[in-house]
């Protein structure tokens, strides 16, 4: 799932707003052009700014004698309170808003593994979508670890300096167990973006396209299609959400997902999360292809892989009435929005920001981290995952939702702190909060720091601090 | 695998969901699918234990060969409620002489195998003992079980019921 970013106050655009006709096939040669031409420009502006993040003092320097508070020797005493008691970093130092964005480069984007070098220009991207949307100082922190267990004891190893750890572009289904151990051994929140993130955006899709076309979780047959860390996540949310298991079915290359395919025994080794599935779900025992998982279901969600078709009318219209289809792959979804209407579907989310519903994990993963980080968490359980989907859901509610807006759109800013709130709220409930406040509170510190980022990126701008963006480069750019 | 009947119920997990019979010619045919699982599940752990090519046409005649043969136990599991007449799983096994040591015949389970659902259970604890009391009325003063040693669940199963290494296979391919 690609993040999208909003038009914030400051002119930063990035991406701009297509126009849903503009479409296949000489549309997809022209989004190629688009594509090229973005990459062009982001190799231009990333020398010119050399990096996108910096670290910016937040107290007051008068002269090199304030060092003496803030260094040594006046330091010392703050370290000496943090050894009687660790908590007490959360208050003296900046660890309750610093997250870690740890990769290992081993999926990145669309790109594949292209190791911890090449990942750094994505994770200081998304630092700063940390920054912006979620007022959360994030450091980008490519790993090279030849081995998963190295991966591990290293991102335990700095997990001092930090109040929650975000994984990011990390292989299946290795990561399922890097989450899983992390979250064991870490007391600070461990998130894995490409999991729970994509996850928490589709589940509150999901919870209004059930309201607007009048369905009910328990009563609904799903067909999942693609099973990576994505999907395999939302299996797991829609279950604690009450999805009944036996009506839930994910297919992948290899087909339906059931307990007697041929490769269970191997997936009993190798993906021990997707075998637990395999036993769990498809409990009409269907076997076969996608075709034959669609018939008769009411929802369908593709995380596969961008190839408009691989979704089709005819297995569309092979569906439940009024079907729900999530065509969340990026930038090509599995099938068009408009073929998919044609062939009957009542409610249709892409993740692209220029189609109506983009499923997009920007919506969660900045307000997630604002929230945990708030209540000081000790960890992210599913309880607080689902408690942001459902603020998310809430949060279209307000707008009205109908079926071309179940979802907030990246513009509708109002909606992050809510979430955040809801989050902390829940770590609350939860009972993994460090700090415990109450609901008006979470919400006016999320606004307040929320806030901060585009108000300082105005001033700095402002100041000349941060140079104005260059003309593209006559040279590089395209004709047509 | 054969082709499960469309909408069956999942089993129910509460209750012992299995029957235990010696294996006949006729289940031979349902058996070498499963055989075939358990053969792949360890190229899994060892590549030195890559299935032939020929493993299927291969099957047939060594689990035919084992049901005529006396000193070999060879029992299968059907499964219960819409499953009453399919094989889920099967256990094989056979006594081998000891020249050497005492006791002087040995029980050897060669392969034990349970499709998925019918795992965690209690169903393999059941076919272990039934082999066994099977193996002991053929003379056996020992049993052991084969199994590739990479496999930590196999391991982890014998061992909690007794079970410890005793003779190790080192490979290396020439």
């Amino acid at each position: 799932m690609a993040e999208s970013v909003p038009a914030p106050d400051p002119p930063v655009r990035v991406g701009r707003r297509r126009r849903p006709a503009a479409r296949r096939p000489a549309a997809d040669a022209r989004e190629e052009g688009q594509t090229e031409q973005l990459g062009q420009r982001a190799v231009e502006l990333s020398r010119f700014y050399a990096g996108k993040i910096e670290t910016v003092p937040k107290v007051p320097v008068r002269s090199l004698h304030d060092f003496s508070v803030w260094y040594t020797p006046g330091v010392a005493a703050v370290s000496r309170a943090i050894h009687a008691d660790r908590e007490l970093a959360f208050d003296l130092t900046g660890r309750w808003n610093t997250v870690a964005i740890v990769t290992d480069g081993s999926r990145v984007l669309g790109l594949g593994d292209i190791g911890p070098h090449a990942a750094l220009p994505v994770m200081e991207g998304k630092a700063l979508l940390f920054k912006f949307l979620g007022g959360v100082d994030a450091i980008p922190l490519p790993i090279e670890a030849a081995s998963p267990d190295k991966f591990l004891s290293t991102v335990e190893a700095i997990a001092p300096a930090f109040g929650g750890v975000n994984l990011e572009d990390i292989a299946s289904p290795k990561c399922f167990g890097l989450l899983e151990e992390l979250a064991r051994r870490l007391e600070i929140p461990v998130w894995h973006d490409d999991q729970l993130g994509t996850a928490a955006a589709t589940v509150a899709g999901l919870l209004n396209a059930l309201e607007v076309t009048g369905r009910a979780m328990p009563d609904i047959r799903t067909v999942l299609l693609g099973a990576g860390a994505a999907n395999l996540a939302t299996a797991r949310l829609l279950l604690a959400l009450g999805h009944d298991p036996a009506r839930l079915s994910l297919v992948d290359h290899h087909g339906i997902l059931h307990a007697e395919r041929d490769d269970v025994d191997e997936l009993s080794v190798r993906h021990p999360w997707k075998y637990r599935l395999a036993l769990r779900t498809n409990g009409g025992g269907r076997t076969g292809d996608l075709a034959r998982a669609l018939e008769g279901a009411d929802v369908v969600v593709a995380a596969s892989t961008p190839v408009p078709g691989t979704l089709r009318r005819e297995q569309v219209r092979t569906m439940a009435p009024d079907p729900i289809v999530f065509a969340l792959a990026n930038p090509a979804p599995e099938i068009w929005p408009d073929d998919a209407r044609a062939a009957g579907a009542a409610v249709v989310a892409t993740g692209r920001s220029d189609f109506p519903n983009q499923v997009n994990n920007s919506l969660v993963f900045p307000a997630v981290f604002r929230g945990v980080l708030d209540a000081r968490a000790r960890s992210v359980p599913d309880e607080i995952v689902l408690e942001a989907a459902r603020e998310l859901a809430r949060g279209a509610q307000r707008k009205g939702i109908g079926p071309h807006h179940i979802l907030p759109t990246m513009e509708e800013l109002e909606v992050f702190p809510h979430v955040a709130a809801a989050v902390a709220d829940a770590a609350v409930a939860a009972g993994v909060a460090r700090r415990r406040q109450s609901h008006t509170e979470f919400l006016q510190r999320a606004r307040t720091l929320m806030a901060r980022p585009s108000r300082l990126a105005r001033v700095l701008a402002r100041a000349g601090l941060t140079p104005p963006m260059p003309r593209r480069s006559a040279g590089r750019r395209r004709a047509g | 695998m054969t082709a499960t009947p469309p909408e069956r119920a999942p089993p129910d997990r509460s209750t012992p969901p299995i029957r235990l019979r010696p294996a006949r010619e006729s289940d031979v045919a349902a058996v070498v699918p499963l055989l075939l699982r358990l053969k792949r599940l360890n190229e899994e752990f060892d590549p030195l234990l890559k299935v032939r090519d020929d493993a299927e046409a291969q099957a047939g005649g060594v689990l035919r060969a084992q049901i005529a043969d006396p000193r070999s136990v060879f029992l299968v599991a059907e499964g219960a409620g819409a499953e009453r007449d399919k094989v889920v799983g099967f256990v094989r096994a056979v006594v081998r002489e000891r020249p050497f040591y005492a006791p002087e015949l040995e029980g050897v389970i060669v392969d034990i195998y349970l499709l998925p659902l019918y795992r965690r259970r209690g169903v393999g604890e059941y076919l272990l003992r039934e082999v066994t009391a099977a193996l002991k009325a053929k003379g056996a003063g020992i049993v052991t079980a084969e199994f590739p040693a990479q496999n930590e669940i196999a391991v982890r199963f014998y061992s909690k019921r007794g079970f410890r290494p005793v003779t190790s296979i080192h490979a290396r391919p020439l």
